[in-house]
């Protein structure tokens, strides 16, 4: 037999791949990358235009006159340490005009979203796909893995900066449809500023998850990245707080470009080089470790270990308790330590409070009234309910999504075969979640209880109240499991987040936009009450617990009449 | 004999695509049912509805005499599954998995659920997400048997598996059936089935094909035979008879097939000088394709 080595096939028929396909869709790595970013490109525009546009609509008209501004500038300078930093940017330029308003409440805010998403994105745009198999059929295509790599950067990064146009746009159009006063214009090269600034930000954020996800897995990149831009951010906030914090703050960009704040007129460009420098690098290394290192090959990192008891092996309730519980744990430990740190900080805000002239303290009344700020339980019902709203409810959708994988991994199947009927698992891996929640919820109120203590202040109520975060959590459980129940499990952790979503936007958008009482009672955090307070709103306490109640029913009810998903 | 499972015209939809239509299955207690055809055929479809996990759009299945749809945590109570793709919880250990779903069911023997986890080479300390597909596989084959199941139904469970493994899983499917139990296999390995099955369903585009023994199914086949002649071929003399076809002719060899009794042929043959004489007996294989190329539907009642 004689072989035919080296001889050249004819030439057959073949496929051309568009330009345009190459760019988005399925013609290039690239393409398709950006193809599938589309939704969080909507989600995310969406996001950061509202945050500003509905922060420049709630300042032009709050403070629309001279006088109001200044008892606002007034305001803040006396705001004690530990408030100083609570948005993240403890040293706000030009507080007398709307963008420096805006720059001072949500211009840390947007770049730790957006620093979110693109850890989100980079940390599973190669790993997600190394887990499932995909990434393999790719790498045996002519392409050699750093031109993989680079095509997926290029596609976050060309997402990115679809996002941060729209912010640029809608910064704009913030100070030239709400400003009131000279100076509130936000001039064509503050907006974009802005963006690029966030943009930075975020890239510094997603780079570390986009270097560690070769070497430590997806899960813990993106723990490890988190932890940092957070960290980072309470860090270079809370400086002046605790003392302690101030050496970290210098390595944190927060504090390297803490100069350039655009939105209020004040630029520093050249402090975004050493940013995009560190991202830079990490990029490089994060493209270097997924080519030189085996595919899918990741070192684990040792987190807490719970005990084998802890797995829950003995049925359907306690094996959904079990699998929930380490993410349980972490929520509920993460929100408690803030609701502590808030806590313990009572006292110091109670001081400062008390310095302050008497128009700023009648301002500060005005604005929340009913509240004794003084009070540990006061102060964290200004500072912390909110925000453990939205904490709480991004935990129950991790936790809800868990429960769905159940049926949309394949497991049910399994599950279902041994006798054990579908209303049955239904009901107990349901409550399972609602367990789950339970022991978040008791974290946080213990958290919430000891920061209340070591002020001597009440630590009784604040935790009651922390119960309403757990109620509220329940409801926002009962949700996603319906939807998973009646529809699709792959959706019910992803209905848990527009949920929350949709009602922190409303809480936020509402009173901004003055729209009427009925658009804000749409909101579930609406009809809470002022639980860190004592004040339970027993109407929405009722409405959580029928979501609850009947999520979980509705959910068993769907499961049995419908096929299970393969 | 009793019929463990049995369907009535069984149909799924899904929508406008196909799922199973008219799928009448009988099997009986104590055998080993193969249940054949390719990718998308319907087999795991159809496997899904027996188990109630998907509904029928019409029609019913029966297992242990129970409606599916009616009571199907008693007939869950006596099964063993195993699907064609599954995931099980990665933070579990192998044993771990075992132990949990020993616990859903209840009345598992340690010494059978131990011997089961040494015949089929496991290694139960890891943790679930570390095992390859294989070990993955064998995990799920022990859930499906610790509890000595009243009937197996397994979805392509040799998938992965090494062949060494395989062996064991061959032994451990005949120990069901001299044990009485009875066993639903579903594979597109026709090796496999010729291998361990009494009975074959062949499934396609959704319809049975045909129901029959192993043997049967080899009966069915045609013969491939060649004849080596000293002189010239003798075409004409072969052409016609009883039960042979595609007739063709090259130098000194004569190619048919044959189906039936091979008298007519040797007769023929024996009025000349004859070199050589080859009969290939036909593969299950050989017999699925062919079948796989009917149209018609043939399905013999048990």
């Amino acid at each position: 037999m004689t072989a035919e080595l080296g001889r050249t096939a004819p030439r057959a028929t073949t496929t051309s791949t568009p330009l345009l396909s190459r760019i988005y869709g399925l013609g290039s790595v690239y393409g398709k990358t950006l193809r599938d970013s589309r939704l969080a490109i909507v989600i995310m525009s969406g996001l950061l235009s509202s945050l500003v546009l509905a922060a420049g609509a709630d300042y032009g008209k709050t403070y629309a006159t001279a006088q109001a501004r200044a008892g606002f500038v007034n305001l803040v300078h006396h705001f004690p340490a530990v408030l100083a930093g609570i948005y993240g940017d403890p040293f706000p330029a030009h507080l007398e005009r709307l963008g420096g308003m805006i720059s001072f409440k949500d211009a840390a805010s947007a770049a730790v979203i957006c620093g979110f998403w693109s850890i989100l994105a980079l940390s599973s745009t190669l790993a997600t796909e190394a887990r499932r198999g995909s990434l393999e059929f790719v790498l045996v295509t002519p392409l050699g893995p750093r031109v993989i790599a680079l095509e997926k950067l290029a596609a976050h990064l060309t997402s990115l900066a679809i996002v941060l146009a729209v912010l640029a746009a809608a910064s704009w159009l913030a100070g030239a449809a709400f400003g009131t006063l000279p100076g509130d214009e936000i001039t064509a090269e503050a907006a974009i500023g802005f963006s690029l600034w966030v943009g930075v930000m975020a890239l510094a954020s997603g780079s570390i998850a986009f270097a560690l996800a070769p070497l430590i897995g997806r899960n813990s990149a993106r723990g490890v990245a988190g932890a940092v831009t957070v960290g980072g951010m309470l860090v270079y906030g809370y400086q002046a707080a605790v003392p302690a914090f101030s050496f970290w703050a210098n390595a944190t960009w927060f504090d390297w470009t803490s100069q350039n704040q655009p939105l209020a007129g004040q630029f520093d460009w050249t402090s975004l080089v050493p940013v995009a420098l560190f991202a830079l690098i990490l990029f490089a290394v994060g493209v270097e470790a997924f080519a030189r290192r085996d595919l899918g090959e990741t070192t684990a990192i040792p987190w807490l270990t719970f005990p084998a008891a802890t797995l829950g092996l003995g049925g359907p309730l306690s094996r959904s308790l079990g699998e929930r519980l380490p993410l349980a744990v972490a929520w509920g430990a993460g929100i408690g330590v803030f609701g502590m740190g808030l806590g313990a900080a009572a006292s110091s805000f109670g001081g400062t409070l008390a310095d302050l002239s008497p128009e700023s303290v009648k301002l500060f009344n005005s604005l929340f009234p009913k509240i004794d700020l003084t009070t540990a339980a006061g102060f964290l019902q200004l500072a912390f309910v909110q925000l453990g709203f939205i904490f709480v409810g991004f935990g129950v959708a991790t936790l809800v999504s868990g429960w769905a994988s159940d049926e949309s991994s394949g497991r049910l199947e399994m599950l279902l075969a041994a006798p054990l009927a579908r209303m049955r698992w239904a009901i107990s891996s349901g409550l399972g979640v609602m367990a789950a929640i339970g022991v978040m919820t008791a974290l946080i109120a213990l958290g919430v209880g000891i920061g209340a203590a070591a002020v001597g202040s009440d630590a009784v109520t604040p935790m009651l109240g922390t119960l309403v975060l757990g109620l509220y959590a329940a409801a926002l459980a009962g949700v996603g499991l319906a939807v998973g129940g009646l529809w699709r499990p792959s959706i019910a952790g992803e209905a848990v987040a527009a949920v929350v979503i949709v009602t922190f936007l409303i809480d936020l958008i509402t009173p901004a936009l003055k729209l009427p009482d009925w658009v804000h009672e749409l909101a579930l955090t609406a009809h809470m009450g002022q639980p860190m307070i004592g004040s339970w709103d027993w109407a929405g306490i009722a409405t959580c617990l029928a979501l609850a109640i009947g999520g979980l029913g509705l959910s068993s009810w769907g499961l049995s009449r419908r096929d299970v998903a393969a | 004999m009793t019929a463990i499972i049995k369907t009535d015209k069984l149909t799924k939809s899904y929508g406008s695509h196909r799922g199973i239509v008219d799928v009448d299955l009988e099997v009986l207690k104590g055998e080993v049912f193969g249940f054949l055809g390719p990718n998308g055929a319907g087999k795991t479809t159809t496997i899904r509805t027996i188990l109630d996990l998907i509904r029928p759009t019409s029609g019913r299945a029966f297992v242990f005499g129970i409606e599916s749809s009616a009571d199907p945590v008693a007939i869950h109570r006596r099964i063993g599954y195993i699907p064609g793709e599954f995931t099980l919880y990665d933070r579990l250990t192998g044993g771990q998995t075992i132990k949990y779903f020993a616990n859903l069911r209840g009345n598992v023997d340690p010494a059978y659920q131990a011997d089961l986890i040494k015949r089929l080479d496991v290694d139960p300390s890891r943790r679930f997400k570390e095992y390859s597909k294989g070990n993955k596989q064998k995990i799920g084959l022990v859930i499906a048997l610790q509890h000595r199941p009243d009937l197996l139904i397994l979805d392509e469970p040799t998938s992965g598996l090494d062949p060494l493994v395989q062996q064991s899983f061959y032994s451990l499917v005949r120990d069901a059936k001299g044990e009485g139990r009875t066993v639903f296999l579903s594979s597109h390995i026709l090796g496999e089935v010729e291998r361990t099955c009494d009975r074959v369903a062949i499934i396609r585009d959704g319809r049975l094909v045909k129901v029959d023994t192993v043997d049967a199914f080899r009966d069915l086949a045609h013969h491939e035979v060649e004849l080596r002649f000293a002189g010239p071929v003798p075409t004409a003399d072969f052409q016609g008879l009883a039960g042979v076809t595609e007739v063709a002719a090259e130098d000194h060899v004569l190619r048919m097939r044959v189906s039936g009794p091979m008298t007519a042929v040797v007769r023929a043959a024996a009025r000349y000088e004859l070199l050589d004489f080859v009969s290939r007996e036909p593969s299950l294989e050989q017999t699925f394709l062919t079948q796989y190329g009917q149209e018609t539907t043939q399905v013999q009642k048990p």
